[in-house]
């Protein structure tokens, strides 16, 4: 197998190295700039805890209204046979902080970033319900297999819709508003 | 592969813990799922508290996943970077491994904790192994992919395109 370079199509900007590493230098810190923020008291107090508790609210429901038993107390979901308390790490903010750190550090006009962003992060949460659900639900009636979906597959799941939603955002709308708005 | 991986974890951020103990009495080492945090001056009763290794190294999947996904996933320049960043995927296992271990020191041993640990060096090392676990678990794999992975403009041709574009 050979390598061979191909020539960019016309008017899209090649990448380079130097502009990866860049983009790579503004996500992370945007990552870490971001978790700071929610990080600090006030912020988790005030904002999280209860943005958390509307996510339960709304996981609940979604329960209730498939004709499971669901009780919510706070950040606890409670049925007769399983609780699950939804904790930093299951409330979908991380998925959320990758998307928006992403979106952030990419080359792209600010109208496309906010339409991302809010777009996206809608979704991540309508995703992050659904499987909060879920997770109650095998809790309940398969709990030999609750820790492998908690910890393997429903995290890695919902941080790949958060950046296969960055490619996506990407590919489709930033570069041709790039090329729009080239000379 | 995940015992023996907890052991190497374990054998590499021994001593990277132990920086800085006079004297050296941080013993790690890989029990079950978890690799058992063990000091010379614990108590002979005293619980040893353990990490489960798997919480700190489920990234794998994720950085799996994202090469696997590539569209000549079996190319030469995607398993080259493939295997490049699971190898710098290590090195931030060990540092996380190592942030996690001084979390436990810096918080959960009561008064031994607020005496060999100042306020600053609390909130950093907690601050640093929540930080990985909540999202830097996530970022250093999407961030390792995207270094490590082919350009999308560079793609593998056949043997035969080969010859022709020497004709």
């Amino acid at each position: 197998m050979a390598q061979v370079k191909l020539d960019a199509p016309a008017g899209v900007p090649k990448p380079m190295k130097r502009d990866k590493a860049l983009f790579l230098i503004k996500f992370l810190g945007a990552v870490i700039v971001l978790y700071v923020i929610i990080a600090l008291n006030p912020v988790n107090d005030r904002v999280i805890v209860p943005f958390t508790q509307r996510i339960t609210e709304v996981s609940a429901g979604l329960l209730r209204a498939l004709g499971q038993q669901a009780d919510v107390d706070g950040t606890l979901i409670r049925t007769e046979r399983f609780t699950v308390d939804v904790k930093n790490g299951c409330n979908g903010i991380e998925a959320i902080i990758l998307l928006v750190a992403a979106i952030g550090a990419f080359p792209a006009p600010p109208l496309m970033r906010v339409g991302g962003i809010v777009a996206g992060a809608v979704l991540l949460q309508l995703i992050n319900v659904i499987r909060i659900a879920s997770l109650v639900w095998l809790g309940a009636h398969h709990p030999s297999v609750f820790q492998m979906f908690h910890v393997a597959i429903w995290q890695t799941l919902i941080i790949l819709v958060s950046l296969v939603l960055f490619l996506i955002w990407s590919w489709k709308f930033a570069p041709l508003k790039r090329l729009a708005t080239s000379p | 592969m995940r015992v023996p991986y907890d052991h190497l974890l374990a054998a590499c951020a021994e001593p990277l813990v132990r920086i800085g103990e006079r004297p050296a009495v941080t013993r790690l080492r890989a029990e079950g799922e978890s690799i058992i945090v063990d000091r010379s001056d614990f108590g002979p009763r005293s619980k040893r508290p353990g990490i489960p290794a798997h919480d700190l190294t489920f990234n794998v999947i994720l950085l799996s996943t994202l090469f696997a996904a590539e569209r000549k996933t079996f190319s030469n320049r995607n398993v080259v970077g493939f295997l490049l960043a699971v190898m710098v995927l290590f090195f931030t296992h060990v540092f996380a491994f190592v942030a996690s271990v001084k979390s436990i020191y810096a918080l959960q041993l009561g008064r031994w904790s607020e005496v060999h640990y100042g306020p600053i060096a609390r909130n950093f090392w907690a601050g640093s192994a929540h930080f990985y676990r909540l999202v830097g678990i996530y970022a250093i794999a999407f961030a390792l992919w995207w270094l490590f992975r082919p350009d999308p403009e560079t793609v593998a041709l056949p043997r035969s395109a080969k010859r022709k574009r020497k004709k």
